[in-house]
Formats: structure tokens, sequence, C-alpha cells
């Protein structure tokens, strides 16, 4: 349990000192950092309407992040969340698009669906790649990314391009009002109902049920779990397709919620953002809940501060990126010292320690054998 | 042989360390350790899993700073964890886990980790060569100096892990299990090297496990228990056989390891059968080439074998965990040749791994949920998927009492929960199956939570026999289950074998260790190149199975 207390107090404190940084930096370029901070706050929460766009940015943030969260369970780091949401949006978009005259909740239903098994396909592609071949699916999740992004382009400047836009930016027609689950806020009842339900059942299926747990086994150890008699590739596959069906449904979320329509490029950084949620979360549902809600009150803050400062919107940024650099850094080091510990355990037993794939010996050299008299 | 810094003072002991405390913890690894080791000599350090002993070798090494007390070798002392002031005064380690990286030829590795004088940041191969071939030489190892570490049998790196620390003249050598994976051949031929550096003036440390080891090499003895030095530096001639064990184990080690069975009865029945079953090579072993081996009921059938001659392979063809070019394999009298390996475990085939710390357990993973790795594959929990089938589940507990009792409430509780096939799983009632199961193989631990890793190798084992042989099975295959292991755990874990035969289940038993395949074995297979190339019958010839291990007969 201290344990558990200690990974959440040094989280806190690497968000702190991150603030610092960026505030450090700030001050340096000139700006006032009592009167930024103080934008953040109000942009985040006390503003007008400000805590309602927080939750706003916290809903696709919160939905992408347990995507990523289910990907490390077992074990795998799906990093290409954003092209699994934009392609959710666009099969939503399609849908709704397609069936104009449809029943309301038919159609949204169909579109949500369309939604998540996009996403499961964006994502399942680079899943089967990485059991099938054991190609590294950092790489082709964010190359899959890429690929969605384009796609998204493609179809908001061709086939689904509004013909009445101005041709400033490519974007695609409003879906009917009808369709749409929330106001141009992006929150409301229904809304929130939905996110806390998919986030509770994301909880169940991985703290209480069979292939959660067998997720778990498989990401901490896959020879372990082969032996066990566990089929490692089946629950990957199945730990891919469950993380880009999040990812699509974040995508339908949003285009039934503030968006209506889709534009190029929208929400850029949702997805990869979402992976620092996932890592401040602990990788915890809970954890990664607060996280979400926290960096949507910085996206809201982010939109905000113009109004109030003449500081660019990107100087923000800074602050994700801080993070994102020191959780990076945390998450590598401990992965780092539990290797080193595993190489060299206290009590006497035969073969390599280490976990990991590689049934071989560690080839951690033993501390201070370097040194010499030389 | 003398050390860089100067010769030690006269009559000044090779290695002295006085009161050395450490503390992991709450955990007191070295308690008032107080040692001296007379020079050229073989001196042995037993003593359980957590005793203390690898706390201590690092100690003395500089590899762990010592909450008390002062270390002096060759008179000299060392600051504490000054890994390179214990180098300069002439002390070297060879460590419990292979170090070598396993991508370099023997050569660069020699040159990269050795460190010794007149190298050069650029080389060419054949200087290399030249500058390494007579160490090589001269410890009778036979490895060219190209061959890749990976590429090498374990002994092979073992002497290669002696050449190396041996480079920098030291004149204390000190080793940390070196025989927990060598053959008995190659731990004989590493006995015979250490005495050989004794005589040239090398004063040797060795932690050892086995007490026929011990007696075969030490001079004097030393015996750790519970961090505490309970007997030693003792001379080999004066201290007996028990008196050592009895240090060992402790006043009230023994008696409470009764393991209970519960069901008895012989049949005359096959419960694992392999049919001409060849299959690939891997990276590390021969493919097996048309091996035919039976397990009946109520036996335990032996694999003896210098390691890498297919064992490995001969384990994954009969857990499913690759895939056969040829043959069948049968468990129960079912047809499993193509069989997943889950269907194959609920089918009654349990595992014990080579490699415990990899394959056994998932060392960050709660406790309970390694324990627990076999009622994940099964859906509708074992008792239903595995029945009785001709009345017959064979199984071996310990006769143990749980510590625990949960409310009836709550047993009630989760009985409701068990019934209602809710595709939801109840965590404490996993939890409470694990930590009563856990308890009867008296695993020992502080909860159910803690992750493996924090266990000794001989809980890492219980735990394992915990998942595999708590519940009904037909055929365990352990592989090494008791290498690394210390004296009571092996006792322990070959009585456990022994129980699950009486029991009437069918035991493939695959060790290095020839001592605990003649113990053990009802029969007797020897492994070489990936065929079976022997079949003995106890009383077990000595000679005759060492042949067959080396290929010498057919």
């Amino acid at each position: 349990m201290t344990g558990g207390l200690r990974r959440v107090a040094s989280t806190v404190v690497l968000v702190l000192v991150s603030f610092l940084i960026t505030a450090l930096i700030l001050r340096v370029s000139g700006y006032s950092v009592g009167e930024v901070f103080s934008g953040v706050i109000q942009g985040a929460i006390t503003a007008t309407g400000a805590s309602t766009s927080s939750i706003r940015w916290a809903i696709p943030l919160l939905l992408i992040a347990l995507s990523v969260v289910i990907g490390f369970r077992a074990g795998f780091f799906n990093i290409g969340g954003q092209g699994q949401f934009y392609m959710g949006a666009c099969s939503a978009l399609a849908i709704s698009l397609g069936w104009r005259e449809g029943p309301a909740g038919l159609v949204i239903l169909c579109g949500t669906l369309a939604a998540m098994l996009a996403g499961t396909l964006w994502s399942l592609f680079p899943g089967w790649l990485r059991v099938r071949f054991g190609t590294d699916e950092v790489l082709t999740t964010l190359m899959m990314s890429f690929i969605g992004a384009l796609v998204l382009q493609y179809l908001t400047a061709g086939p689904m391009r509004n013909p009445q836009g101005t041709g400033q930016t490519a974007a695609s027609e409003r879906i009917p009002e009808t369709f749409r689950l929330t106001g141009g806020s992006g929150v409301s009842a229904t809304v929130l109902l939905l996110v806390a339900g998919v986030t509770v059942l994301v909880w169940l299926v991985l703290e209480r049920t069979r292939f959660g747990l067998t997720m778990t086994l498989v990401g901490r150890n896959a020879t372990m779990a082969r032996w066990q008699g566990i089929n490692v590739r089946r629950v990957g596959l199945g730990a891919f397709a469950l993380s880009g069906a999040l990812a699509g449904l974040a995508g339908a979320v949003e285009l039934y919620g503030p968006a209506a329509r889709l534009v190029t490029g929208f929400s850029p950084e949702v997805g990869f953002t979402a992976v620092v949620v996932a890592l401040v979360g602990l990788l915890n549902v809970w954890g990664t809940v607060i996280a979400a809600i926290f960096f949507g009150g910085l996206q809201s803050a982010i939109l905000f501060l113009p109004i109030v400062t003449d500081l660019p919107p990107p100087a923000l940024v800074l602050l994700h990126g801080m993070v994102a650099f020191l959780v990076t850094i945390k998450f590598r080091a401990v992965r780092r010292r539990r290797a080193a510990q595993l190489a060299a355990p206290g009590t006497g037993t035969g073969g390599g320690g280490g976990e990991g794939a590689a049934p071989t010996a560690g080839p951690t050299p033993a501390p201070g054998t370097g040194a010499g008299s030389g | 042989m003398t050390a860089p810094s100067g010769p030690a003072p006269a009559g000044a002991p090779a290695v002295r360390c006085r009161s050395l405390g450490v503390s992991f913890g709450a955990v007191r690894a070295l308690h008032d350790v107080s040692l001296e080791l007379a020079p050229g000599r073989i001196h042995a350090l037993v003593g359980q899993n957590g005793a203390g002993k690898t706390t201590l070798a690092k100690v003395l090494g500089g590899l762990q700073v010592p909450d008390a007390g002062e270390v002096r070798i060759a008179g000299k002392e060392i600051p504490p964890g000054d890994v390179r002031a214990a180098k300069a005064a002439g002390l070297a380690m060879v460590h419990q886990h292979f170090s070598l990286p396993p991508s370099f030829t023997v050569a660069e590795a020699l040159e990269l980790t050795a460190a010794r004088p007149g190298g050069h940041a650029l080389y060419r191969r054949g200087d290399l060569h030249q500058r390494w071939q007579a160490d090589v030489a001269e410890i009778g190892g036979k490895a060219a100096l190209a061959t890749r570490i990976r590429d090498l049998p374990v002994e092979a790196r073992q002497s290669l892990e002696i050449v190396r620390a041996l480079a920098t003249e030291a004149s204390v050598l000190l080793l940390d299990e070196p025989t927990a994976l060598l053959t008995p051949t190659a731990t004989d031929a590493l006995f015979e090297r250490l005495r050989r550096l004794r005589d040239s003036g090398v004063t040797v440390l060795v932690v050892l496990h086995k007490l026929r080891e011990v007696a075969a090499v030490a001079d004097t003895v030393s015996v750790l228990r519970d961090g505490e030095l309970v007997l030693g530096p003792a001379e080999m001639s004066e201290v007996s056989q028990g008196r050592l064990s009895d240090a060992i184990v402790g006043p009230a080690g023994r008696s409470d390891e009764e393991v209970g069975v519960r069901t008895a009865g012989h049949e005359e029945e096959t419960l694992l059968e392999l049919a001409g079953v060849s299959s690939d090579e891997s990276a590390f072993e021969p493919g097996l080439s048309g091996v035919d081996l039976r397990v009946d009921a109520g036996e335990i059938v032996g694999i003896a074998g210098v390691e890498g001659n297919g064992q490995r392979s001969l384990v994954s063809a009969i857990a499913g965990l690759s895939p056969l070019t040829e043959g069948s394999v049968r468990i129960d009298g079912d047809e499993m040749t193509t069989a997943a390996p889950a269907r194959r475990r609920l089918r009654g085939l349990r595992l014990v791994p080579f490699d415990r710390n990899t394959e056994g357990v998932s060392q960050s993973a709660p406790l309970w949920l390694n324990q627990s790795a076999l009622r994940l594959i099964a859906r509708d929990g074992l008792e239903i998927l595995y029945p009785p089938r001709r009345g017959r589940v064979h199984s071996v507990r310990p006769a143990a009492p749980p510590r625990r009792e949960p409310s009836r409430m709550a047993r009630r509780l989760e009985d409701w929960w068990d019934r209602r096939r809710s595709p939801l799983i109840s965590l404490r009632q996993y939890k409470w199956q694990a930590t009563q199961a856990m308890d009867r193989w008296r695993v020992r631990y502080d909860t159910v939570t803690q992750p493996a890793e924090s266990l000794s190798g001989g809980n890492i084992q219980r735990l394992i026999l915990s998942r595999e042989l708590d519940s009904g099975l037909e055929v365990l295959v352990a592989a090494q289950p008791t290498r690394g292991l210390d004296f009571a755990a092996t006792e322990f874990v070959r009585r456990s074998l022994q129980g699950l035969r009486d029991a009437g289940a069918g035991v493939l038993l695959i060790s290095s260790d020839l001592d605990e395949l003649f113990e053990l074995s009802d029969r007797l297979l020897v492994m070489y190149g990936g065929r079976i190339v022997g079949h003995f019958a106890g009383p077990y010839d000595r000679r005759a199975v060492g042949d067959a291990m080396t290929g010498a007969v057919r």
C-alpha cells in the first residue's frame, strides 16, 4: 500500500515540477507568471462555462487514455489513439450523413457501433502484425495514426466535403441536430452517463473478469503465461481490439457531442495527450479519470488564455510536453531499476532473472565488473 | 600469485570482516558477522536460501554497503561499498548469474569485462585472440575465442567467468553458488580447478548449497543461518556431516514438513504417451527425433542427460508450446498432438518449468494472481471442466490447517456468487483460495498481494507446486525442480514428487542431478542429441548412465 502511495506522490510531484519549469520558462520569456496561472485557473474552473469546457475536453482524453491503459495491461503500447479516434469519428459521420432520415436513436447506435468497429480495425492491424511477426507496435500504431489523419483530410476535402463550405478549411456537412447528444458545450447528462458507464465497464473488465486477469498476466510476463496454457496471441489481439474500440468510441462521442461535423485535423493532439494522461494516471482506471479531468482543464485553459493574456496558446502546450517528458523518464527509470534488480536477486536460484519474452540470460553487466585496475 | 598492491603482511588472514550488519527494511540479512579466512585454502560458505550468503559475498566484493562493520582483504581495509578498492586489494568475484554479454565473442567479452592492463580502445581481432589465448587454454577451456558467449554451454560460460575473475591476478577468489547450473561432471572439473588455484596460493571462498559438494572441495566450512554466522570457519576434518546439517537447518527446522497423501491407489494405466515424436531444433537445442516415451500411473520416470540435449524440446512437445513435425502425444488416453496448451492442462497435465523465475512465475505480478493462473484458463471452474473421469483425481496436498478462516457470512456470499456463473469473478475468492493453497504448501509470505519477486527461490518453487499440484492432476512434468534450492526446499520438492507418485499420478522428472534421479526414478531414460539413447531400471549404474549421457553408447 505504501508503495502505491509513493507512486501517486511521485507523480503529483512530477506534475508540480513541470509547472515550475514551465513557469520558469514563461518568466524568462518575459511573461507575468502570476497572470498566466490565474488565467489557467480561470480558464479551467472559475470563468463562465470553464468547468463545462474542462469536462468537454476531459471526455475524449479519458476514453482514449482508457484505451491506452487496456493496451498496457496486456503489455502493448498503443499510441495510435489519434488515428483510431479519427477513424471512429469518420465512420460515425458516414452513417449519420448517409441515413439522415433514420430514427435518431438507431442512427446514433449504429454510428457508435461503426465507430468502435473502425477503431478496432485500425488497431487490430498493427496488433496482428505484433502478435504474428513481432513488429514493434509503437511504430505501427503511430504510422496508422498518420494514415488515419490523412484519411480524415481526404474525406473532409473530398467525398464528404460540405459543398456550401467557405473553402478556407476542409470540413464536412453538419449532422442533423436531432442526432446530437449535447449542445455546443459538449457536455450533457446522456454523455456523462455514457462515459461513466464505459469507465466502470472498463474497470470491471480489467479488474474483475478472467480476461482482464489473463491480460495482466500476459502483460507482465508472456513467457510464463504461455507456460500456463494461456493463448498469448489471442489475448493480445483481444487487448488491441478493445483498445481500438474505445478510441473509436471517443470519435463517435466527439461527433455526436460537441463537434457535429468534422474539420480536417480537428483536436490534433488529443490522442497523444491521452497517452500522457494514462501514464500520469498510473495506468489505473481511476487514476486515469483524475488525470483526464486535470488535462481536460489544461486544454480548456489553453483555449481561454489568449483572452486574458497575450500568451500564444502553444506556450501552455509546453506544460503538456514537460509532463509527458518527466513522466516518461520516471516510467522508464522504474522499469530499468526493476530490470536491474531482477538481474541480481538476493537469494539463490538458477537461471537468469528478468521478465519478458527472451529466455536468454540477461545481458545486464554486473555492477563493478567493468571497473578495473587498468 | 600476489595482489597488485603488494604482498599481504605475514600471517594476516586473506579476508577478515568484523561485526558486519546489513538490513533490507525489516529483514535482517546479516547480523554481527565476523569471519577470518586463512590464506591459501578453500573455504566453503553454506546456508539455506535467504540465510545471507549472497549478501555476505556482495559485502566482501564491495557491491553492498554494510550498515555496520568493516572488511579487510589481505590486511587492507576496504571502504564500505568500494568495488575498486576490493579489486585493487586482490579480490575477484564470480557471480551467481552469468554476467558476460551474450552477443560478444569470448575474446571480446574477456577484453571488455576483465579490464586487463595494456588493452587499446581499438583492436584487431588477431591481437585480441593473442592476448587471451593463454588464459583460455590454461584453464582447459576448449571454447574457441571467436565463439559467441550465447552459443557456449553453461559449463564453458562458468569457466570463462573464472578466467575473467583471475585475469587481473587476484589473490582471493569469491564464487557465489558456482555449481547451481552445472552438471555433476562439470562440477567435478570446477572443483579440480579450484584445488589447482589453491595450490598456487589463491584463497578461495565458495558459496555452496549441497553438503556433498562441501565435503568434496572445502578445507574449512562456515555456516550462515538467518543472517548470523552459526558455525566456523571450522576445519572440514573436525565437523561431522550431521553437525553441519543441523547448523544449516537449525534446531526446529525439519519436523513440520510432512506431506500428506490424500488418495492412494495404483493403476496400470498410461497417462502420458509420446510415439515417434520429432520436432524442429530451437535456438538453444537440437529438436527431438523419434522420441518414444511412456509414463504410467504411479511411477516416476527420470530423464537424465547433459543440458541442451533436447530436454527443453521434449517439455515443449508435451506441453504443446511448439509444434511437432512427426509423431503423436496422448495425455490420459486422449489424442493431444495438436491440442492447445490449455486443453492439455485441463486434461490433467501439470508443469514445473525449467526456469522458475521467468517461466514459472510472473515476478511483478502479485502472489495470488500467480497462484490463480491455472484457474484463469478454466472457464467453468476447475472441478467442473476437469471431471474426475473414471473416478480418478490425483492430488497430493500437505496437510496443514489454513491460518485464516473467513467469516461464515463471507463464505456463503462467495458460494452464492460462484453458483451464479457471473462473468465477473470474485477477487476475494481468488485470493482466499490462493491463500489456502499457499498455506498448505507452506509458502512463506506476508500478504497475497506482494509481488512474486519478493520471495526466495525455495518459496517461489513452493508457490509453483501449490499451483500445479494442489488441484487434481494426472501427470506432472517437472523440469529441474530442485535446481538452486537449499537442502530443506529440495527435500520438500522431492517428497512432494514421491507423494504424487504414491497417489497414483505419473511424474516425468527432468534433472541434471544424477543423485536425485537415482533416488526418485522408477525408470530412467537418457537423452542425447534429441534422442532417447538409454533405458535404465534401478539399481542404477552411475558409469553406464554417465556413458549414455555423453553419447558413448547407444
